[in-house]
C-alpha cells in the first residue's frame, strides 16, 4: 500500500522533566514493501518504545516525547494522543554515528573514550599506545572532546612544579541533559532540512502536476 | 582479588601523605587489597608513569601531591591523565 503521512511537528513545553522537540514539516512518500525491508529498520512500537510520539488531534502538531510515563502532551489546551502506527520504517541508530554526526565528535576522540571507560587513570601516552595514535593526536582531541563538553579537564598540581591535566567525565546527570538536548538541537536543525525539501517537493508538484515525483527528488535540483 | 588501578591510588592516598613523605611499600599495599603483588607493582608503576605516585631512592612508595589532588576532584571516573610542563602546555 502506498501512502503519504504529512506530519507537522512543532517545539513543545511542558512542565515536567520531559523533553520534546520539532521536527518540522515531514511529507513521506511510502511506496512500501515490506519484504524489501532491511533487517537493520526499526519499525515504532508504542507499546515497547522508550518513547512516545504524540499528534494533535486538531492541527498538524507532533511532538517526540523522551523520559515521561504518563501522557498526555497538549496543544491547543487538549490532551495530544498517542500516535499508535506509522507507515514509515527508519534505520536503527548506531550510537557511533549519531555522535559523529551529531556532535561532529571526532572517531579519535571517541574511540579514546571508548578505550579508558573503566580503566583509568591512564597516561595520554598509554592511550596513545594502545589505539596506535600519536600522544600530539590523543592530546588534540582531548582537547576537542572538552570543547564539546563531553569531557572536563583540570590541573592539578605536580611535584616539582608545573601541572598535571587531568581529563574526566563530567556530571554524569548534566552530561545525559546536555547530549540530549544538543541531539535535539541536531534533530531539530535536521528537521528544518526536511521542511525545506518537502516544501519544494510540494511546489514541484504545484508547478508538474502530471509528472511522477522523481525517485530521488533532490537530485533533481542543482544547488542555488 | 581484582584489583582496579583507581583502587590502588585510593589505598595509597590513604596509607601515605605526599607533603610529610610518608610511605609504604607494595607488600603492604598488596595485603591491605587482598591483591598479588606482580598486580600490585604493575597498576604502582602506572601510576608512577602519572605522576600520581612516587618511588623513594629505597623502593617505598607514596602518593604524590597531584595524587592526592586527583582523588580530591571526587569525580566518578577519572580517565586520562596528561603532564605538562611548566607553562600548562603539554608534553606531546
Amino acid at each position: 500500500m502506498a501512502g503519504r503521512t504529512r506530519d507537522r511537528i512543532g517545539f513543545m513545553s511542558c512542565q515536567c522533566e520531559c523533553v520534546s522537540y520539532g521536527l518540522g514539516t515531514l511529507m513521506v512518500d511510502t511506496e512500501n514493501d515490506a519484504a524489501s525491508e532491511e533487517s537493520d529498520e526499526v519499525q515504532y512500537d508504542p507499546d515497547t518504545s522508550r518513547y512516545d510520539i504524540f499528534e494533535c488531534a486538531d492541527c498538524d502538531n507532533v511532538v517526540l516525547a523522551l523520559g515521561r510515563d504518563e501522557p498526555p502532551m497538549s496543544c491547543h489546551n487538549q490532551p495530544m494522543e498517542r500516535i499508535r502506527s506509522i507507515d514509515m520504517s527508519v534505520k536503527t541508530p548506531d550510537v557511533k554515528q549519531v555522535l559523529l554526526e551529531a556532535f561532529g565528535l571526532p572517531k579519535a576522540g571517541l574511540d579514546i573514550c571508548l578505550c579508558v571507560i573503566g580503566e583509568g587513570p591512564l597516561s595520554a601516552n598509554e592511550v596513545a599506545e594502545t589505539l596506535g595514535y600519536d600522544r600530539s593526536t590523543v592530546t588534540r582531541y582531548l582537547n576537542k572532546l572538552v570543547e564539546l563538553g563531553l569531557l572536563r579537564r583540570s590541573e592539578l598540581n605536580r611535584e616539582g612544579g608545573g601541572v598535571v591535566n587531568v581529563y574526566h567525565s563530567v556530571d554524569l546527570e548534566r552530561m545525559r541533559r546536555e547530549t540530549l538536548i544538543g541531539f535535539y538541537v541536531w534533530a531539530g536543525e535536521a528537521a528544518a532540512l526536511i521542511e525545506e525539501a518537502n516544501v519544494t517537493k510540494q511546489e514541484y508538484l504545484d508547478e508538474n502536476p502530471d509528472q511522477d515525483l522523481p525517485e530521488v527528488f533532490w537530485d533533481s535540483f542543482p544547488d542555488d | 582479588m581484582c584489583v582496579t588501578r583507581r583502587t590502588v591510588l585510593q589505598e595509597l592516598v590513604e596509607s601515605t601523605d605526599a607533603e610529610r613523605r610518608e610511605t609504604t611499600t607494595v607488600e603492604a599495599l598488596a595485603s591491605a587489597l587482598a591483591a598479588d603483588e606482580r598486580t600490585l607493582e604493575e597498576h604502582v608503576d602506572a601510576l608512577v608513569t602519572c605522576e600520581l605516585a612516587h618511588v623513594e631512592a629505597d623502593g617505598r612508595i607514596r602518593a604524590t601531591i597531584t595524587g592526592e589532588e586527583l582523588l580530591a576532584l571526587d569525580t566518578d571516573e577519572v580517565i586520562i591523565v596528561d603532564p605538562a610542563g611548566r607553562d600548562g602546555r603539554s608534553n606531546a
